[in-house]
C-alpha cells in the first residue's frame, strides 16, 4: 500500500478496486485525524504545544500562572513554566517623604531578613542641614564610623566618635534637587552583638561621603525602627524605600 | 514641625508632630550641627591664614605637599 511522503499515511493504490474506495478514504481520514491531533494537542486556552521525543507528536504545556517565564527545565529536555526569582530583596516599605517633614520614621521592620537596604531618591531638604540616621530611637552615644567626605576636589576623613546619630552627609546645600542615599544594616536582627552599616550620601553635585561603622547597641536588641531626619530645616521632596535581603 | 511615621507590618502612614524626646534632640542636632559648620569655618579660616602668612595659595600647596 502507498503512503504519503511526511505522515505516512496509507493511500489507494492505483489498482485498488472501486468498492473499497470508502474504506481506504475512511482509513485515509483517521489517519489524518490521529496525525493533526497529535500536532495539536493544545486544549485549554493559552496552552501552547513542543515536539516530544516522538515525531510528529507534539507534547502539550498547559498556560502557567501569572508573572510566570518560559524557561528549560533542569534535564533541559523540555520548556517549562518557572515563577521568576526576585533576588532576595523584598520591599518591606516605601513611600514619598512628605513635603514641610523633618524626616520619616520607619517603625514595626520585620525580623525575617538578614540585611536591611534603605535607599532615599531624589530627596531636597529646605536649608543647609545634614541627613541623620537613629536606629530604634537610640538617641545616646551609640553610634561609631568614619565618614569619607569629598567636597568641591577637597577629601577629608572624619571620625564620628560615639555620637548620638549618624550623620550620612558633608552638609547639602539648601533645596539642592536629586540627591540620593543608601544605608545598609548588616546581620540587623542579631541580638548578641553590635550591629555594622554603610552608606554612601550625595550632597550637591560636588559634594558626597561615604562611611562604615557600628551601632554599639548594649541593649542587644534586633534593629526595627530606622528614623532618617534633616538636622535642621524640612524635607522639600523625596522617597525611600526600604528592602530585606535575604 | 512633624514627621512621617510608615509602620512597616501594617503599611500605614502617618504623620504626627515630634514628641518631647524628639524635639529635644531636634534640638541638640541643630546646635550640633552648628558648632561642627563653625569649626569648620574656623578651621578654613585658619588654614586660610597661615597660607597668606606664607604667601601661597592652597593649590601651591597642595602642589609642594604632592
Amino acid at each position: 500500500m502507498p503512503t504519503t511522503t511526511n505522515y505516512g499515511w496509507t493511500t489507494p493504490a492505483d489498482t485498488d478496486l472501486v468498492k473499497d474506495g470508502a474504506s481506504a478514504i475512511r482509513t485515509l481520514g483517521t489517519a489524518i485525524d490521529t496525525t493533526t491531533k497529535n500536532l495539536n494537542p493544545e486544549t485549554t486556552l493559552g496552552d501552547i504545544a513542543y515536539r516530544s521525543s516522538t515525531s510528529n507528536v507534539k507534547t502539550r504545556l498547559a498556560l502557567g500562572t501569572a508573572g510566570q517565564l518560559l524557561q528549560v527545565n533542569s534535564g533541559a529536555t523540555a520548556p517549562e513554566w518557572a515563577t521568576i526569582q526576585t533576588g532576595g530583596m523584598t520591599s518591606l516599605a516605601s513611600g514619598s517623604i512628605a513635603s514641610s517633614a523633618t524626616g520619616f520614621d520607619l517603625t514595626s521592620i520585620s525580623t525575617s531578613y538578614n540585611d536591611l537596604i534603605l535607599y532615599m531618591r531624589n530627596f531636597s531638604i529646605s536649608t543647609t542641614a545634614n541627613l541623620l540616621i537613629h536606629l530604634n530611637n537610640d538617641t545616646t552615644s551609640n553610634y561609631w564610623f568614619i565618614n569619607d567626605e569629598f567636597a568641591s576636589g577637597t577629601a577629608s576623613t572624619v571620625a564620628g566618635n560615639g555620637e548620638t546619630k549618624v550623620r550620612l552627609t558633608n552638609t547639602i546645600s539648601a533645596s539642592r534637587d536629586g540627591l540620593s542615599a543608601y544605608f545598609i544594616i548588616y546581620d540587623y536582627k542579631n541580638t548578641t552583638a553590635f550591629k555594622s552599616y554603610e552608606y554612601y550620601a550625595i550632597a550637591d553635585y560636588n559634594k558626597f561621603a561615604f562611611g562604615k561603622g557600628h551601632f554599639n547597641d548594649s541593649s542587644t536588641l534586633a534593629i526595627t525602627r530606622i528614623t532618617a531626619t534633616a538636622s535642621t530645616g524640612t524635607f522639600d521632596s523625596g522617597t525611600y524605600e526600604l528592602f530585606g535581603v535575604k | 514641625m512633624f514627621i512621617q511615621e510608615h509602620n512597616c507590618e501594617t503599611g500605614e502612614i502617618t504623620q504626627r508632630e515630634l514628641n518631647a524626646k524628639e524635639i529635644k534632640q531636634r534640638q541638640a542636632d541643630e546646635k550640633a550641627e552648628a558648632a561642627r559648620q563653625a569649626e569648620a569655618e574656623i578651621k578654613a579660616a585658619k588654614k586660610q591664614a597661615i597660607l597668606d602668612r606664607i604667601g601661597l595659595t592652597a593649590d601651591e600647596l597642595k602642589t609642594i605637599l604632592g
